[in-house]
């Protein structure tokens, strides 16, 4: 089938990181994976990604600002014609530094933060990092750029919300993202600590709604996460469709999480143009539209609509890429989610914290991945 | 084991605490003397299809009913609004109240400049109580609780501040200060007597926040249509490089535009006002039909979207 319009580019330009989050996005096996791609092959990249349709580059990582040629990569983006949005944790640069990324034609910031408890948030990040994120929030405010904050929601700060949404206001973010975590790589290792109860989301729902009436914004993103929904999240939009990432090493994938579905044979920049890594490489056809699918999937009317939901999700839970997402009610794999569930509505209960992972900590797979 | 009576009613009454547009920026802006004749008018005009709605959502209720003595006190509520006869009721007060205010009866009436915004709320609260059962359309009516109070209120806001709107306009208000508690304290009564399980309380307290919301949406939207919005700082409108048409790229997302929309964003300069915008662009476009309701819609969206931003006045 012929490959839609992407919009979005996801540039994961190292998976380095001072941090060491217990739900982090990155591959358990991040270690092995190197800087493969320089300044110029980024510019390459943007380029060839404009041609196809994109119009968006979030410049991310790891930690993007570790790169000491990222001034060069905002230029390149800013040539392509591409809407350049940062992707930080705020410890690693200066006012003036991101002074200087604003000049090479750097739109806008998203800074993520853990919590708005300090000593919670530097917890979960595995390092002091709470007020140099503050410091970094103010500079970006004073550089009069658009100002996003993430935060990953999760058993331990849920309850904080009002809090988390008061300091967004404080700070003067345009945008919050109150992102539930999604249980892959690092998280998945830490569900039994990081998932919440039922009752803590349906307090923080409606701690949101009432924050989203609170004149002067901002504006909140809050969804309700896969596992509570009985239904399977739009994943990406759909594989394929509407956004490309391209991991530090230069492999072009589908979503962050991709490449630990074992057997899938994705493009690479330094081997191949992006237009044949988007639209030929078998792994971005794998499970490009619906012909993959098999019921229930298969003949459901949802399935327009969330496109049978998450690939990894299902790998990581059933060991099978082409299951219907187990988040969904509807797969018989849901007993799964079903027991996280019930575990998590337990030891919520139960009230003593479940030790973190954190990553980069002991135990972990470098070694066996990649 | 569900709460007693007594819990009930102070759950319900915390809601209305919380959430009544008693609180809202442009209540407290229009009690506060400081509404431009504009603004007041914008309400008035608006607020008329939130009246025109009321006797149609209490006949849905009386719908609901198989006792007659429920039904004999609720149908006095179609009475004060719609009047035992022709130019009378509370419908007829607020037209002249709208004539008090310097607006066209005829056109308040006829419903043609109602925003969509406002229309989409009203509309909501009617299909709610169309939806759902006796006793949750009965607890959504319950804001008559704080309704005696805010007229009080308007009532003096409107003799200290807007000496030019003539007094007898002000009929409605009074009116509804001895309606509203009747009204209310029916309506509490039959809650709190048919709030038999903690699933009908969950029921009747989502059913008054829902209404809470409703209003509150309508006065959003009576506030959007005298802000003055301009494109966002965080926005950048480009062509699309793929095929035809303007993007409106944001951190987070991009959003297509066609010939019209661009039209409209090239009006958002942070001084008109929406309200100023649309009428231009029905200027501009005599011969299409909805245009001044579509470019409102429009620029609701947009703020929604974040493409553009249209600060609250203080």
């Amino acid at each position: 089938m012929s490959a839609p319009r992407p919009y979005n580019l996801v540039a994961e330009l190292t998976y380095r990181c001072p941090l060491r989050c217990a739900y982090c996005s990155n591959p358990l096996g991040y270690a092995g994976v190197r800087d493969g791609l320089d300044a110029a092959a980024w510019t390459r990249a943007f380029a060839e990604a404009a041609e196809l349709g994109v119009v968006h580059v979030g410049l991310t990582g790891g930690e993007p600002t570790l790169r000491a040629d990222l001034r060069e990569i905002v230029a390149g983006a800013d040539l392509a014609g591409l809407y350049a949005h940062l992707v930080t944790a705020g410890t690693t640069l200066d006012t003036e530094g991101l002074a200087v990324l604003r000049d090479a034609g750097l739109r806008s910031v998203q800074l993520s933060i853990q919590d708005s408890d300090p000593t919670a948030g530097d917890a979960v990040a595995g390092v002091a990092a709470h007020e140099r994120k503050l410091a970094f929030a103010r500079g970006v405010r004073s550089l009069g750029m658009p100002l996003v904050l993430n935060i990953v929601l999760h058993r331990r700060n849920l309850a904080r919300v009002p809090e988390i949404v008061a300091l967004a206001r404080e700070l003067g973010a345009t945008r919050l993202e109150l992102a539930n975590t999604q249980y892959y790589g690092w998280a998945l290792a830490n569900r039994e600590a990081l998932l919440p109860s039922r009752e803590q989301l349906a307090r923080a729902s409606a701690e949101v709604e009432r924050a989203r009436r609170l004149p002067g914004g901002p504006e909140i993103l809050f969804v309700l996460p896969d596992y509570f929904s009985d239904r399977p999240k739009p994943c990406m939009g759909g594989w394929g469709r509407r956004s490309i990432v391209v991991a530090p090493d230069g492999r072009v994938l589908p979503c962050q999480a991709a490449a630990e579905i074992a057997g899938l044979d994705f493009g690479s920049l330094r081997e191949h143009p992006l237009a044949w890594c988007w639209s030929e490489a078998p792994g971005m056809q794998a499970f490009r539209g619906e012909a993959w699918m098999r019921e229930p999937c298969k003949s459901c009317p949802e399935r327009s609509r969330d496109f049978g939901g998450c690939r990894c999700q299902a790998f990581l839970l059933t060991g099978d890429a082409a299951a219907t997402d187990p988040a969904c009610s509807l797969s018989p794999h849901h007993g799964i989610v079903a027991a996280a569930r019930a575990a998590a509505e337990t030891a919520v209960a139960a009230g003593a914290p479940a030790p973190l992972r954190l990553r980069g900590g002991s135990a972990t797979r470098v070694e066996a991945s990649q | 084991m569900s709460g007693s009576p007594a819990e009930l009613a102070a759950r319900l009454r915390r809601v209305l605490d919380e959430r009544y547009h008693h609180r809202h920026p442009f209540n407290l802006r229009m009690h506060e003397g400081r509404l431009s004749p504009d603004e007041l008018r914008t309400w008035v005009r608006n607020r008329y299809y939130y009246q025109t709605r009321i006797p149609i959502k209490d006949g849905l209720i009386l719908a609901k009913s198989s006792d007659p003595s429920f039904r004999r006190g609720w149908v006095r509520r179609i009475h004060d609004h719609d009047g035992e006869k022709a130019g009378t009721g509370g419908l007829e007060l607020w037209l002249r109240l709208a004539e008090a205010v310097g607006l066209d009866r005829a056109e308040v009436a006829g419903l043609r400049r109602v925003l969509p915004g406002v229309r989409d709320a009203c509309d909501d609260y009617v299909r709610f109580v169309e939806s759902h059962d006796l006793l949750t359309s009965v607890a959504s009516s319950l804001t008559e609780l704080a309704a005696g109070e805010i007229m009080k209120v308007r009532i003096a806001a409107f003799e200290q501040h807007y000496r030019w709107v003539e007094p007898e306009g002000l009929a409605y208000f009074l009116g509804r200060t001895r309606q509203a508690p009747a009204d209310a304290a029916e309506g509490m009564a039959f809650v709190l007597e048919n709030a038999r399980s903690p699933e009908d309380e969950d029921r009747c307290v989502a059913a008054l926040e829902r209404k809470c919301e409703i209003l509150w949406r309508l006065l959003d939207a009576v506030e959007a249509a005298h802000a003055t919005p301009a494109l966002s700082a965080a926005a950048k409108l480009r062509r699309d490089p793929v095929g035809a048409g303007t993007l409106a790229v944001l951190p987070e997302r991009a959003v297509r535009l066609n010939e019209t929309g661009r039209e409209v964003l090239a009006l958002c300069d942070g001084r008109r006002t929406a309200e100023e915008i649309a009428s231009e662009l029905a200027r501009l476009h005599p011969d299409a039909e909805g245009v001044w309701s579509e470019v409102h819609a429009f620029l609701g969206e947009m703020t929604r979207l974040a493409v553009v931003e249209a600060p609250r006045t203080a």
